[in-house]
């Protein structure tokens, strides 16, 4: 039998309940405490929702501290919880407590909770979208997150999120990418964007860069971080210029992504800069300094 | 308006949904930092409760985020309009999925609810929100008819008392010069709608709170999609403050009567009226100005130059 979640969810929600434990009142715990033992069996749909909704007014909205950014769920899958509400936790942890073992009845509950979610509540399920059960069947919806209007709901589902990386095809993942450099979002913070550049996706946003120039606006220097490993005859003339270009954030970048092409000719520009070379050799220069230093 | 450059609004009734983001924009700069946004019909009739779904969803979600963008924290009321509510098949569709928003965070009452030609369909559907709204905890907004107002206020006033429903827990709306006084003395909240042409003037709005005072009284817009006025709530008071009017009782007509009757729902927190200016920074990551996203980037209307 096909197996309901990829992570051990009572793992998991222990996890998560840890740091409820340590951020919660005594009244907002027995509250949660209430609801668990009123979900019933089996569970009431109703209430179910209810208690998701109603969550903020008894856990408040103060944003948690942690010692460290997220937790791990499973090898190689981070669950980042940094920068959480308190509610926003606890939404996160109350979708664990519905049985996932009828996917159909599983998939209809949480599509439901989807369909009536408020600005808060999009955000939290988009966030959760890593720990659901049936991992497969949330990638048309991850689509609609993406398309969303609203800015916290795409962040929600762009960064910090493995999701995305791990599911969705190439032309939903290059959008998603895509979508972001248009709205502005801190690029380095979404998850698997180097393991999934890919060729279709440099080209885009090579046409997308072109367009910004021609506009006279500026392009954003992270951009050249999916470019650089797919460097071609045909795009070297766009990091020639970012690679002169009076701003140093964009020099740098070019020397980044000139460092991460196997075509000879970009490898030949980075040698014509003995410093930057150094630089990106000791790792004093990364897109995680270009990252910092755009904010 | 240089008069009033400092002072902060709350506009308890505005049909945002209608406005352009120009009409943010002007709100923020007259300092209204709240507002909230009852549901209402839009003009054109429903003919499905999905697209009441839809609408709801608009208010607690784009609507809500598009405020947030110009640094106005927004709060809506949800509820079956009356002219809808003469669609019955419709209506009771309706009335199935409201209990589900009434639980909403920010969603500060059920409103905007009450008589439009009152017609039984409509008392009907009044009535079984008057119930939500009593097992919600919730305040009720209620939209009195622009046709035999007199009656029409007072049947909805009687109503709700026959409901057991609390008069501080009510805002009647859309008030005059001729209902005025019966709905202060009844104990209820009393809004009025500075709206040109079909409503109040502000010049009439000043002389009532000369005569009424500033207890229990509030003013809005309802500014929607006809000949209105976002503005209006500041412009009040700009008037008051030229007419001689207390700076006290302009803040509680213009603000602090309306926080004080809507927050009997407990969703409405005085300090998210500053944290919204951060654009909803406590959703983001913790300290990491990387994140610029947020407040829209002001166009100078001064200029004829477009970038
Ligand atoms: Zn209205």
């Amino acid at each position: 039998m096909e197996q309901a979640y990829y992570h051990d969810r009572n793992n998991t929600e222990a996890l998560l309940f840890d740091i409820i434990r340590q951020h919660s009142t005594e009244q907002a715990l027995t509250w949660i405490a209430q609801q668990q033992e009123k979900l019933g069996e089996p569970v009431s749909v109703q209430r179910f929702n209810l208690t998701f909704t109603a969550i903020p007014r008894f856990t408040g909205r103060q944003v948690i501290s942690t010692d460290t950014p997220f937790i791990e769920v499973a090898p190689d899958m981070p669950f980042f919880i940094q920068g959480y509400t308190l509610d926003k936790l606890v939404r996160v942890w109350w979708l664990l407590q519905l049985p996932a073992a009828d996917r159909e009845l599983y998939v209809k509950v949480i599509e439901g909770l989807f369909d009536a979610a408020d600005m808060n509540e999009q955000a939290a399920l988009y966030s959760a979208l890593p720990l659901l059960a049936w991992p497969d069947a949330w990638v048309f919806r991850t689509t609609e997150g993406v398309r969303s209007n609203i800015g916290p709901v795409q962040e929600a589902v762009m960064l910090h999120n493995v999701y995305p990386s791990r599911h969705l095809e190439e032309p939903a993942w290059n959008q998603l990418v895509m979508k972001a450099f248009f709205t502005d979002k801190p690029i380095h913070l979404i998850a698997g964007l180097d393991e999934r550049a890919n060729r279709q996706l440099a080209a885009i946003l090579t046409d997308y860069a072109h367009e910004r120039w021609a506009a006279g606006r500026k392009v954003h220097p992270l951009l050249w971080r999916l470019v650089g490993p797919f460097i071609t005859e045909d795009n070297f003339a766009d990091i020639q210029r970012v690679w002169h270009s009076e701003v140093n954030v964009e020099r740098d970048a070019a020397a980044l992504a000139c460092a991460s092409s196997t075509y000879g000719p970009a490898q030949a520009l980075l040698a014509q800069s003995a410093t930057l070379e150094a630089e990106v050799a000791s790792h004093r220069l990364t897109w995680e300094t270009v990252a910092a230093r755009i904010a | 308006m240089e008069r009033i450059k400092g002072m902060r609004f709350f506009d308890p009734h505005i049909h945002m949904t209608s406005r352009t983001t120009d009409d943010y924009q002007a709100l923020a700069d007259a300092g209204v930092v709240a507002i909230i946004e009852p549901a209402f019909w839009l003009g054109q009739p429903r003919t499905g409760v999905d697209t009441f779904r839809d609408y709801f969803n608009s208010l607690i979600g784009w609507e809500r985020f598009r405020s947030s963008q110009f640094g106005i924290k927004h709060y809506c009321t949800i509820g079956l309009n009356s002219k809808e509510a003469n669609n019955e098949r419709l209506a009771e569709a309706v009335m199935e999925i409201l209990p589900s928003f009434l639980y909403k965070e920010g969603v500060v009452g059920v409103g905007e609810i009450g008589f439009d030609d009152q017609t039984p369909a409509e008392e009907k559907y009044y009535r079984a929100q008057l119930e939500l709204a009593k097992e919600a905890g919730l305040p009720v907004q209620i939209h009195t008819p622009h046709r035999d107002k007199k009656k029409g206020t007072q049947r909805s006033m009687d109503i709700a008392l026959e409901h057991g429903l609390d008069p501080r827990m009510i805002i009647v709306d859309h008030n005059n010069e001729e209902t005025v006084k019966e709905v202060l003395d009844r104990g209820f909240w009393a809004a009025f709608t500075i709206y040109p042409f079909t409503k109040m003037g502000n010049e009439r709005m000043v002389e009532i709170v000369k005569q009424y005072g500033s207890e229990r009284i509030m003013v809005n817009s309802a500014a929607d999609w006809g000949i209105s006025d976002p503005l209006a709530v500041p412009k009040t008071a700009a008037l008051m403050h030229e007419s001689g009017i207390d700076l006290n009782d302009i803040h509680l007509v213009t603000f602090r009567n309306a926080i004080a009757a809507f927050a009997q729902s407990g969703q409405i927190d005085e300090a998210d009226f500053d944290t919204v200016k951060d654009i909803d920074q406590s959703l983001k990551f913790n300290g990491s100005t990387v994140l610029r996203g947020g407040q829209q980037p002001r166009i100078d209307k001064q200029s004829n130059i477009i970038r």
